[in-house]
């Protein structure tokens, strides 16, 4: 034991050094948010729960491709289609477990009609897992609760819409302006 | 020996092919649209361009034929351009409704253009409208995706023969359409579906139910509908059949018939059995397994000691495994020492292969029906070989498309187009015909072998001329002439032999014909089978006669004399595997009688029959997909299928084994695997080499010679094989329905004339049996005296009007002289 270490186990120097750091932090503005008094503003892009879009009349946008269930990494995403009493497309569940999401968003970017989307809410805690088996129902619900007014054209105008001009087809086919599309 | 340069690189070839063929030696992917390896080249869709060196213009690498020194090239600037504008010119039309269509995923066309196509299409203009058309109950057709490549209607015409389709219209307006308008008249294969490019033609029953990648397994399996047994896949999602489709290769290629198509949702049918049954005061009472089991073995000792064991007689069933079978049989000869083991197969496919491998040799019958399209003629005897076994009457059709000789004997519907030499004689009259074929082809050829039965019978056999037969057929000597004429020429002869024709009075005589014909020729032959495992059934030695591979034993009762017996007290239980036994065989009354009388009827079934409904127990079992197993199919080719679906019951060997254990007789077996690797270890002491005695049954001297036939003006009824009609499988399938025909009655056209009788017309058949209200169908090519009503189940079937004795030759009973009373019903009188 050199007389450095000797002196400094004798007079408690590291612990005076951290009782100095302690001081000086007394006096600092705090950083920890008092969440859930105090909820931290997503920012614009959020990837947070899903929902599935609704037209301008008020049905689902979704046309049942299946093509979010063919992208998803984790394949929670369950789709079970029918054929209609007019032979049109029926989706008859969409299910999403969300506990097994990694909300990566590849759904989103698939989805040639914008249907299915991930909100800004975050706060997806809960007591059953039941709560967090999302079904289609639900989705459109989330969709009514988490995308009020003009916050999912925003979104579709900046995040989920094709950037690219190439990726864009000819009206009344995938792709197009959602609201037009059937 | 031809030399190409394909992109760079050299391939060496023993016969020109081409391009397309060559390119895909070397592992270089050429696109293309309208080829398919079951069709021949046709060179339409232009997708498949490539640059030949020397040569100006692009050719298609489909129909183009390589030839020695070409220089090919499959990527160049202009073969890419010329793929982008070909697409491009395919979407001007084709509508982008890939996430409603259900081909997205598996369509060739949105595979094409994602990799060959340009980003975006130039074109502004409207798209052509044809609205979808769902009038037909089984495929959709939707003329808007189409892109005109004819693969459908190449398949319908030149591979399957029903020639229902063609394109309608021209140029951008060309569609494909059915002759019959809205609804197709067809034979309803779906080989169409299968070659569809696109999704101009989809399959109605799981229209928008799925997606190629939503699929959770695919089982190779094989078709449980008839004696083929076309491999196929079986595609599952959450434990239910999505669909079936053909695994082209095997058995059957790219190729399935209505029922492999659409008949596998049978399993869905709401006649299944799920849990064990006890007949009680009051009808059939849920049991558990082991109070259900625990019945059985408490009645079979009990009838065993009491009565001894050769009182309990085993139906087994050709619908059933190798497995099954195997196990059934032993049980029954060993835990309950009787030899009292046959199936519905006994009635008619048994006797045949039975005495034809006694006269010719064991394994006759194992060919490859893939030959037959390869002969040098083809002999077709009995029923129509195009609804009893649909993919090998494709066969005989591709053989008829090549310019061989097709000569018929029976009256064949399916073969109508594609028969070149038609023998169709009154039915007790067959016989005669078989023998002037015989007594002529006797003095052309020399057979080739030497089977001292066959020989004796040929030298004792009566001769008959062709005038002979002339009279007493109906058919004129010229055709006949020509008939022996084709099969003297050639050398190589298939002899398709449906099994109906020794349940006439003379079936024995028919037999030997047929194994004279067989002999003389040195034909290959091939037995039509109506279950899936009528072949493996004989092997595993579910029939009276013989032991697992043929080996003697004791003869135990044949299913009639089973049914007898019953009735007269002599048989005390009986256990029906697999079949519906009301649903065929003969004389309804007689039937439930036997039924009736017994102390112990036991029913193991996947679906609650009517006589399942009789039975004092009933044990449920997974039906085909729902258990591994293995089927033999006509070519004695064994083929394991696998456990697609989770099902209701226990397998079949599985509570044969479980009955046994409790008779103190141990089978211990865990798998399915485990008994086959028992019969595999069992049938290697399989008999070789003709059995001299079976064929001499057959051709006993009094035999030999033969009764005229006189047309005494009475109308004969005939079964009847409709390619749509009812059969057990229709019945519960509800795919199968929508396109079954209503019960009908095929008439000849003079008879239909002499009767005043019209196309659709209800009609009433009465015998002594009983009466049928049926729709006439009339049929230029039935024979006079005759008429033809399909074996359906419930009562509106042939079998309700028939009487039957016992042949004592092949002890199987004979249906034929079933003479009726044809009325019509005049339109006031309907209800």
């Amino acid at each position: 034991m050199t007389t450095r270490e000797i002196i400094e186990r004798a007079f408690f120097l590291d612990i005076l050094r951290g009782l100095a750091l302690t001081l000086k932090m007394f006096f600092k503005r705090s950083v920890t948010r008092q969440y859930p008094d105090e909820k931290r503003p997503p920012e614009p892009g959020f990837r947070g729960l899903h929902a599935l879009a609704r037209k301008g009349d008020g049905t689902a946008r979704c046309v049942g491709c299946g093509l979010c269930v063919a992208v998803c990494p984790s394949q929670c995403i369950h789709l079970y289609t029918t054929d209609g009493p007019n032979h049109e497309k029926i989706v008859e569940r969409y299910e999403i477990e969300v506990l097994k999401c990694l909300f990566c968003s590849l759904c989103v970017e698939a989805c040639p009609f914008q249907a299915v989307v991930l909100t800004e809410q975050y706060e997806c805690a809960d007591f059953t897992k039941d709560a967090l088996y999302m079904t289609r129902d639900r989705l459109l619900t989330n969709w009514d609760n988490y995308m009020t007014e003009d916050k999912g054209k925003v979104y579709f105008d900046h995040f989920w819409k094709p950037k690219n001009s190439d990726f864009s087809s000819p009206d009344n086919q995938a792709g197009s302006d959602p609201e037009t599309v059937r | 020996m031809i030399t190409v340069t394909i992109d760079g690189m050299q391939v060496v070839l023993q016969k020109p092919v081409t391009i397309l063929e060559a390119a895909r030696q070397l592992g270089i992917v050429i696109p293309t649209l309208c080829n398919h390896e079951s069709l021949e080249p046709y060179g339409g869709c232009r997708l498949c361009l490539v640059e030949i060196e020397k040569t100006p213009r692009l050719q298609t690498a489909c129909t183009q034929y390589v030839d020695d020194g070409m220089v090919i090239y499959t990527g160049s600037q202009a073969v890419i351009e010329a793929r982008r504008s070909v697409l491009e010119f395919l979407l001007i039309n084709h509508p982008l409704d890939c996430p409603v269509c259900d081909k997205a995923g598996q369509c060739e066309l949105q595979d094409a253009v994602a990799k060959y196509g340009a980003p975006a299409g130039r074109f502004i203009e409207d798209k052509r409208n044809v609205p979808e058309n769902f009038e037909d109950p089984l495929i959709v057709r939707n003329m808007q995706r189409c892109i005109s490549c004819a693969r459908c209607i190449r398949m319908c015409d030149g591979v399957q023969g029903a020639s229902a389709i063609c394109m309608v219209n021209r140029s951008g307006k060309t569609r494909v359409e059915p002759f019959s308008g809205g609804r197709f008249d067809c034979e309803y294969c779906g080989n169409c579906l299968t070659v569809c490019p696109v999704g101009a033609l989809l399959s109605k029953d799981n229209r928008h139910a799925y997606r190629p990648w939503m699929i959770d397994n695919t089982v190779t399996s094989v078709c449980p509908f008839c004696g083929v047994g076309c491999c196929l896949n079986i595609q599952i999602r959450d434990n239910a059949i999505v669909r079936v489709v053909p695994q082209g290769s095997g058995v059957g290629k790219s190729l399935l018939c209505n029922r492999g198509r659409f008949g596998c949702d049978v399993v869905k049918s709401s006649n299944r059995l799920t849990s064990p049954l006890i007949r009680t005061g009051e009808g059939l009472r849920n049991v558990t397994w082991d109070e259900a089991i625990g019945f059985v073995v408490e009645r079979l000792v009990g009838i065993k000691q009491r009565y001894g064991g050769t009182t309990i007689g085993g139906i087994a069933s050709g619908r059933c495994s190798n497995e099954d079978n195997y196990a059934f049989q032993k049980f029954f000869r060993s835990a309950l020492d009787s030899n009292n083991i046959d199936s519905a197969a006994g009635l008619s496919y048994g006797p045949v292969r039975r005495f034809l491998e006694g006269a010719i040799g064991r394994a006759c019958a194992a060919n490859d029906m893939e030959r037959i399209s390869r002969s040098r003629a083809v002999l077709v005897i009995g029923e129509d070989p195009t609804s009893v076994n649909p993919v090998l009457g494709l066969q005989i059709r591709a053989a008829s498309r090549k310019g061989i000789p097709v000569i018929t004997i029976g009256h064949m519907p399916g073969l109508r187009l594609y028969q070149a030499i038609k023998l169709t004689a009154r039915p007790s009259a067959e016989t005669i015909l078989l023998r002037a074929l015989v007594s002529a082809l006797k003095t052309s050829t020399e057979p080739a072998g030497s089977n001292s039965v066959l020989d004796d019978a040929l030298r004792s056999v009566r001769h008959v001329s062709l005038k002979e037969a002339e009279s007493m057929c109906g058919i004129s000597q010229r055709r006949l002439d020509e008939a022996i004429v084709a099969l003297v020429g050639a050398k190589d002869v298939s002899i398709i032999i449906g099994t109906h024709l020794v349940r006439r009075e003379d079936g024995h005589l028919n037999l030997l014909m047929i194994a004279c014909l067989a002999y003389l020729l040195q034909g290959r032959i091939f037995i039509m089978s109506e279950s899936p495992n009528d072949y493996g059934l004989f092997d595993m030695g579910c029939h009276p006669y013989a032991l697992l591979g043929a080996m003697p034993s004791r003869t135990g009762l044949g299913v009639m004399e089973m049914i007898d017996a019953a009735v007269s007290g002599g048989l005390k239980a009986l256990y029906v595997m697999g079949d519906d036994i009301f649903s065929v065989l003969p004389d309804k009354e007689h039937v439930k009688a036997a039924l009736s009388a017994l102390q112990l009827l036991v029913v193991q079934d996947s679906f609650l029959t009517e006589t399942a409904g009789m039975a004092d127990v009933v044990l449920p079992v997974p039906f085909w997909a729902e258990q591994e197993g293995s089927f033999t199919n006509l070519e004695s080719k064994t083929r394991q299928f696998g456990k697609a679906l989770q099902g209701p019951g226990k397998e079949g060997w599985r509570i044969i084994s479980e009955i046994s254990k409790g008779l103190g007789y141990y089978m211990n077996y865990n798998d399915a695997a485990q008994v086959r690797a028992e019969i595999e270890s069992t049938a290697s002491l399989q008999k070789v080499g003709a059995d001299d005695e079976r064929a001499r049954i057959l051709c006993a001297p009094s035999e030999l010679d033969y009764q005229p036939h006189e047309d005494d003006g009475k109308i004969v009824a005939l079964v009847d094989f409709p390619l749509l009609g009812q059969s057990p499988e229709y019945g519960c399938s509800p795919t199968l329905k929508l396109v079954t025909r209503e019960p009908y009655v095929r008439l000849g056209t003079t008879l239909a004339g002499h009767l005043s009788i019209e196309d659709g017309d209800e009609v009433s058949v009465s015998s002594d049996m009983g009466t049928l209200r049926l729709h006439a169908v009339i049929d230029a090519d039935l024979p006079g005296s005759t008429v033809m009503i399909p074996r359906s189940t419930g009562d509106k079937g042939i079998l309700t009007l028939m009487k039957w004795r016992m042949n004592q030759v092949t002890k199987c009973p004979v249906f034929d002289k079933t003479e009726v009373v044809i009325s019509k019903i005049p339109g006031n009188q309907e209800p």
